[in-house]
């Protein structure tokens, strides 16, 4: 197989191509080789510019989402196409199909004794040659069609599976493993594709080919057509129905088996510290072996099932032509058969069994899809936990009061975190949530912009029940700052832009400042140009709390909820911080959630939680004064050491 | 060869694993590694793996075609019976229909075992490649890390591979088929060789479209690869940073992002075709032109009484068997070079080697004292930041140390030194006087414990995470560091206690949790040397102080670099370390500096306390 070779191995790499995913984020992995830019970029050039998406989001599924997924459903949205490849499928077939018939043709009228006749002869190889070139024609549009088809079909599932990522509640997320949602939407989509593509169209003109020449085969001798089929199909009939069930269950198997693959590949490269620091290396190779051995298993499993299949309806095949030329052979012994409709009848008894191979392998692959599909469609009928009510209202401008009214929460049936919790957060306040952690500070901020939703009582804001308004009039004017930034692959300025979209450069320059992050930016080669990503180690834990701040400082919510927001920052750091958030809070609520007092003291208000509910509340002065929870607290925090923020002059 | 793998990987016992999802299964993991030779073609460099199993693979090659051969007899046997037997009216079709069955069975039977051979060898080679990637990924060192998107990791160890999988998987079965063509070629050679030859006339110019079309597939074959890997780049930061897309309500702006990476993978697709529409049907008719031209030339030779009327008939029928591999050809084509640029990427992992490795001759570190030397340390990340320049520490064994300086002076790179997570630029880290690029990699991280500021738990049971270090200790053990770590109380009010599973990335506990859980983990190590990089952030005052009471007790016994901003945990260090600059710039007490060194109280924000006053 000499075309194997040819290039010189991958060696080049092309970094920072701008116009590939991959170097998007200018990181030099994955470019072109160089042995390739020559075509590629010609290839690239002839790209128009994709207009920019605008794919519209509702939490709630329209109409047309909430059809059942399923292989003709997703095709029908492209009539033109379908028709037209089915069209052009039934051309090919049928030019397919001359050939052999333009043969018999010519042997009859053109050889035999009695018919000899040269002209018959050309004329025939005339059609046959003509035939074959409008057969290029018309396949050159098939491929065509049917690759617009699937091309379009499945960006449409691509959106459509991701659209409904988006609408699944933070629990989903927790629950479910990454590498799980991963293969939904790379291998389980990615296998759509073929079948789309080959599959269908295949599977279509077999089976036409398949009902012409069984007509054929009738037209030719009934008696023995009449026992083909007898004979044939009940036998491959019953071995379709097994292949259907033990093939459904290995490829389900498979889909659930390289689902976890991905989940431990995931998750071994966002843990590479842990286990590079815990030398877990060895371990974690023969855990993958085993995970990967079962996804092997399962595959092995489904081969064996197709070794079964395919040459099964090979041997019916051959064992069906011995019986019917026992069967024909006797009608000729007998003379009641022709010895020349004989050889017919099994010229085109040989076009019978070609296409039933043909089949067998298009059904797999059908098989294949069904698998990814039926994975898919459960994904998609996974309704989320938090979601919009049906004519949710949008949240006008909120003033930012937020009242917890008899809230209970628990993240299990069986665990409560709150118990019958009543709060009120005034317009402009700012109020620190303190207590142990695992108290349920943060959970108290999550039922605020609803990534939970209570199990017993109702969180307003504004006097407005939260799961009566749309999550994303919600959640624009709560901005939380995570303990825990994420930075999305890009560079600075894109991810601090991530909060507002339209923020201006000078808005971005104005956050960096604020924030404290000058110094950074200047330190950095390509300033806020530089290239980050989430695993990456340009940015240090500080860094990174530090740039969302910057975020939420440029999205400019309503309400600001600070869940440890500051907790790996450097002493100075957060004084800058402070006095950034002064400005930010000026006139807006805060949730405040702090280990470091400091911050609480400068809250308008402190709320003590702990064992489920609130034990304490008032403002700092207040608290200290009192002599509980908080006060002893308090102490401690300055015992350690921590900076004393009760603020002069109250 | 087996050397590096064997020291690579162990044999898998049972005993001592426990995989995701508690799947488990007699793979015995890869035989062979790929080729290093980046000069050889893709299909050699993955030889051998292929070879590795040479014997199923040849076994299976060698029935099928065996399995052919018995196929390809039965047009023979039936133009033989019908030309011969009942043609002349002889009276025996009783053996010729038995011994066409005998057939039948024979090529069925042969064809399942093959097949199913066939089957098991492509997905072993699969699951040896799958493998390989992460073998080699977790050997990688954190260089390659900084600078490689997860996703694109993900999607090359998944749609890549498959891309090669399922070549692998076609491949044989097609070149199979092809001997058909082989074999029907020798008897239309036999019954008449001029026609035969004048049917291949047309083989030079397959051969010449064949190579047109390779060449052409595969610059947009890998360009359908990389944008895939698009797709999955932006679905893994989706999942993985979904708090923050839900809170900045950015999830149109998300889907429109992945709309337009997926517009890129759709365009790539219609292009694929539209190539592949051009040379492919060229492919499958051109056989045709040949067929047309044997109609007419026979059909001559008929009239000229130089062939048989069944001669014809069986040459027909042995072109229709060479019309079978044909069709597929242009697939064959296709999918090789699919399987040529994915092969290609997946390489592109593979020849990335791991800058931080066992020198020869490395040695294991045993019983460390746990004295630490910085000499001369500088110290450049990948994008050109310089961290550290001419940074001098030393640190004696079990004493203390607490580094301070402000957000990125470089504290948490000293760590990150120290484990060898990345070596330095310049000067030398030592460990009781031995270079830490003279130990080896595994005794030098026993011996040396940190715990990282981001506590990152697996989607395991707490007993697991915390014995993540030490698979094997006793859940007293686990139990014990639990307690050190002030983790062991909120552990048991958990529904199932140390067996409660973390979901992904420990997205159920709090970060205050999660971080003690993490100090556990150390813990549970009793490294000699302990580093722990703003280990407690999260941990509020009083948890932390019960932390510390235990580590006090322990802390005597080894060596400890504190990295902190809270006052609380630098008080318990002997010694301060300021950090400026990437340089060392005082040492001391704590009170010495406070007193003495401006810049300590002032990034201790002890200068507020001044300001009131």
């Amino acid at each position: 197989m000499g075309w194997g070779g040819g290039f010189g191995g991958g060696g080049g790499m092309f970094g920072g191509s701008a116009s590939e995913a991959s170097g998007r984020a200018g990181l030099p992995f994955g470019g072109i080789p160089t042995e390739l830019m020559a075509e590629a970029t010609k290839l690239l050039a002839s790209e128009p510019e994709h207009p920019k998406s605008d794919v519209h989001f509702t939490q709630l599924p329209s109409q047309k989402e909430r059809e059942r997924l399923t292989l003709p459903n997703l095709i029908k949205v492209y009539p033109k196409w379908v028709v037209a490849g089915s069209l052009l499928v039934i051309i090919t077939s049928l030019t397919l199909q001359a050939g052999p018939f333009l043969t018999e043709y010519a042997i009859k009228n053109g050889m035999e004794p009695g018919h000899r006749d040269l002209r018959v002869i050309a004329a025939c190889a005339i059609i046959y040659l003509v035939l074959a070139l409008v057969s290029v024609y018309f396949q050159r549009l098939q491929v065509e069609v049917t690759g617009k088809l699937s091309s379009r079909v499945m960006h449409d599932l691509r959106i459509r599976v991701f659209t409904h990522f988006q609408r699944l509640s933070l629990d989903f997320f927790t629950e479910e493993k990454a590498g799980v949602l991963m293969s939904r939407m790379t291998s389980d989509v990615e296998n759509l594709q073929q079948l789309v593509q080959d599959g269908i169209s295949q599977f279509a003109l077999q089976g036409l080919t398949m009902v012409v020449i069984t007509a054929i085969l009738f037209k030719t001798n009934v008696e023995l057509a009449a026992w083909t089929v007898l004979l044939i199909v009940p036998l491959l009939f019953v071995f379709t129905v097994w292949f259907h069930h033990a093939s459904e269950k290995g490829y389900l198997l498979s889909r659930d088996r390289i689902a976890l693959v991905l989940a431990d590949l995931s998750e071994s490269l966002y843990g590479i510290r842990v286990v590079t620091a815990n030398n877990r290396q060895r371990r974690n190779i023969r855990n993958h072996r085993h995970v990967v051995g079962a996804y092997r298993d399962a595959n092995v499993y489904t081969g064996r099932v197709n070794a079964i299949y395919g040459p099964s309806t090979l041997m019916i095949g051959i064992l069906g032509q011995a019986l019917l030329l026992g069967i024909g052979g006797r009608m000729v012994l007998n003379h009641q058969l022709n010895v020349a409709y004989l050889i017919a009848f099994f010229l085109y008894l040989n076009r019978f069994f070609a296409p039933i191979q043909l089949l067998v392998q298009q059904y797999n692959s059908l098989q294949q899809g069904r698998s990814s599909i039926i994975r898919l469609r459960e994904l998609l009928e996974t309704p989320p936990s938090v979601d919009e009510v049906p004519n949710a209202t949008v949240l006008p401008a909120i003033e930012g009061r937020i009242t917890f009214e008899n809230v209970s929460f628990g993240y299990t049936a069986e665990t409560t975190v709150l118990h019958d919790v009543n709060l009120v957060i005034e317009p402009g306040e700012s109020v620190a949530f303190v207590g142990p952690t695992g108290a349920g500070k943060s959970t108290m901020a999550k039922l605020a912009n609803r990534f939970y939703d209570p199990t017993a009582g109702r969180v307003l804001v504004d006097g407005i029940d939260v799961r009566t308004v749309t999550l994303r009039s919600l959640r624009s004017q709560l901005g939380v700052v995570p303990q825990e930034p994420f930075l999305f692959a890009g560079s600075i300025r894109t991810n601090l832009r991530f909060g507002r979209l339209d923020a201006t450069d000078e808005d971005i320059e104005t956050a960096v400042d604020v924030v404290g992050l000058r110094d950074l930016v200047d330190r950095l080669p390509d300033g806020l140009d530089t290239p980050v990503h989430e695993r990456g180690q340009t940015l240090s834990a500080g860094e990174r709390q530090q740039l969302a701040l910057a975020r939420a400082f440029l999205a400019r919510p309503r309400v600001l909820i600070l869940d440890e927001a500051t907790s790996s920052l450097d002493l100075r750091s957060e004084t800058v911080i402070e006095r950034a958030l002064d400005r930010l809070l000026e006139g807006r609520s805060a949730i405040l959630i702090a280990h470091r007092l400091t911050t609480a003291q400068r809250a308008d208000r402190i709320v003590v939680i702990d064992e489920g509910g609130i034990i304490e509340m008032g403002t700092p002065q207040e608290l200290l004064r009192l002599g509980g929870a908080y006060a002893t607290m308090y102490e401690a925090w300055l015992a350690s050491g921590g900076r004393d923020a009760t603020r002069a002059g109250t | 060869m087996s050397s590096s793998l064997s020291d690579r990987g162990a044999r898998v016992r049972e005993s001592d694993s426990n995989p995701l999802g508690g799947v488990t299964s007699k793979y015995p993991g890869p035989r062979a590694q790929i080729s290093r030779d980046q000069r050889l073609p893709w299909w050699r460099r993955v030889l051998p793996v292929i070879a590795s199993h040479r014997a199923t693979f040849i076994f299976a090659i060698g029935l099928s075609f065996v399995s052919l051969i018995f196929q390809v007899l039965v047009p023979n046997m039936l133009s033989a019976d019908i030309d011969n037997t009942l043609a002349r009216h002889l009276n025996s079709l009783h053996g010729d229909v038995i011994a066409l069955i005998i057939v039948g069975l024979l090529a069925g039977v042969t064809g399942m075992i093959s097949r199913q051979y066939v089957y098991a060898t492509a997905y072993n080679v699969e699951a040896d490649l799958r493998s390989l990637i992460y073998e080699h990924l977790t050997w990688l060192s954190f260089s390659f890390y900084d600078r490689v998107q997860s996703g694109q990791l993900i999607s090359r160890a998944n749609s890549d591979i498959r891309s090669v999988q399922m070549y692998s998987t076609f491949a044989p079965l097609i070149v199979v088929q092809c001997f058909i063509g082989v074999i029907a070629f020798g008897f239309m050679l036999v019954i008449n060789w001029k026609l035969a030859l004048l049917a291949m006339v047309v083989m030079p110019i397959l051969y010449v479209v064949g190579i047109k079309m390779r060449k052409v597939m595969f610059p947009i074959s890998w360009i359908t690869q990389a944008r895939l890997a698009g797709v999955a780049t932006v679905v893994d930061e989706n999942v993985n940073g979904v708090r923050v897309v839900k809170s900045f309500a950015q999830e149109e702006a998300e889907i429109n992002r992945l709309a337009d990476a997926a517009e890129r993978v759709a365009w790539a697709y219609i292009k694929d075709a539209n190539i592949r529409a051009v040379w492919g049907p060229w492919v499958q008719n051109l056989p045709q032109l040949g067929l047309a031209l044997v109609l007419f030339f026979g059909g001559w030779m008929v009239l000229q009484r130089d062939l048989k009327i069944g001669q014809i008939l069986a040459f027909n029928a042995y072109l229709l068997m060479l019309q079978a591999p044909f069709m597929m050809l242009g697939q064959l084509v296709m999918m090789g070079q699919r399987a040529k640029a994915s092969a290609e990427r997946i390489f592109e992992i593979l020849d990335e080697n791991p800058d931080i490795v066992d020198r020869p001759g490395a040695f294991d570190l045993v019983d460390a004292k746990g004295a630490i030397d910085f000499s001369h340390v500088d110290f450049t990340y990948g994008n050109g930041v310089e961290i550290l320049t001419d940074f001098n520490a030393r640190v004696e064994p079990g004493e203390t140390v607490a580094l301070v300086g402000r957000t990125g002076s470089g504290k948490s790179t000293v760590a990150r030194l120290m484990t060898r997570f990345y070596d330095v630029s310049g000067g030398a880290v030592s460990i009781d006087g031995h270079d830490l690029r003279d130990l080896t990699l595994h005794s030098l991280r026993e011996n040396v414990g940190v715990v990282l500021d981001e506590p990152f738990l697996f989607s395991v049971s707490i007993r697991e995470n915390i014995a993540y270090g030490r698979p094997d200790a006793t859940l007293e053990e686990v139990e014990a560091a639990a307690r050190a770590a002030n983790a062991d109380d909120f552990i048991i009010r958990l529904p199932e206690g140390y067996d409660t599973v973390v979901g992904e990335r420990g997205y159920t506990l709090s970060g205050g949790q999660r971080q003690r859980i993490a100090i556990a983990r150390t813990l549970l190590l009793n490294p000699p040397i302990l580093i722990l990089d703003d280990a407690t952030s999260a941990i509020d005052v009083h948890v932390e102080s019960g932390i510390y009471e235990a580590l006090k007790g322990l802390l005597t016994q080894r060596t400890t670099i504190v990295i902190a901003h809270r006052i609380s945990t630098i008080a318990l260090a002997t010694r301060v370390l300021l950090l400026d600059e990437g340089h060392v710039v005082a040492s001391g007490t704590h009170e010495d500096l406070l007193a003495n060194v401006p810049l300590y109280s002032e990034i201790l924000a002890q200068a507020t306390g001044a300001e009131s006053s």
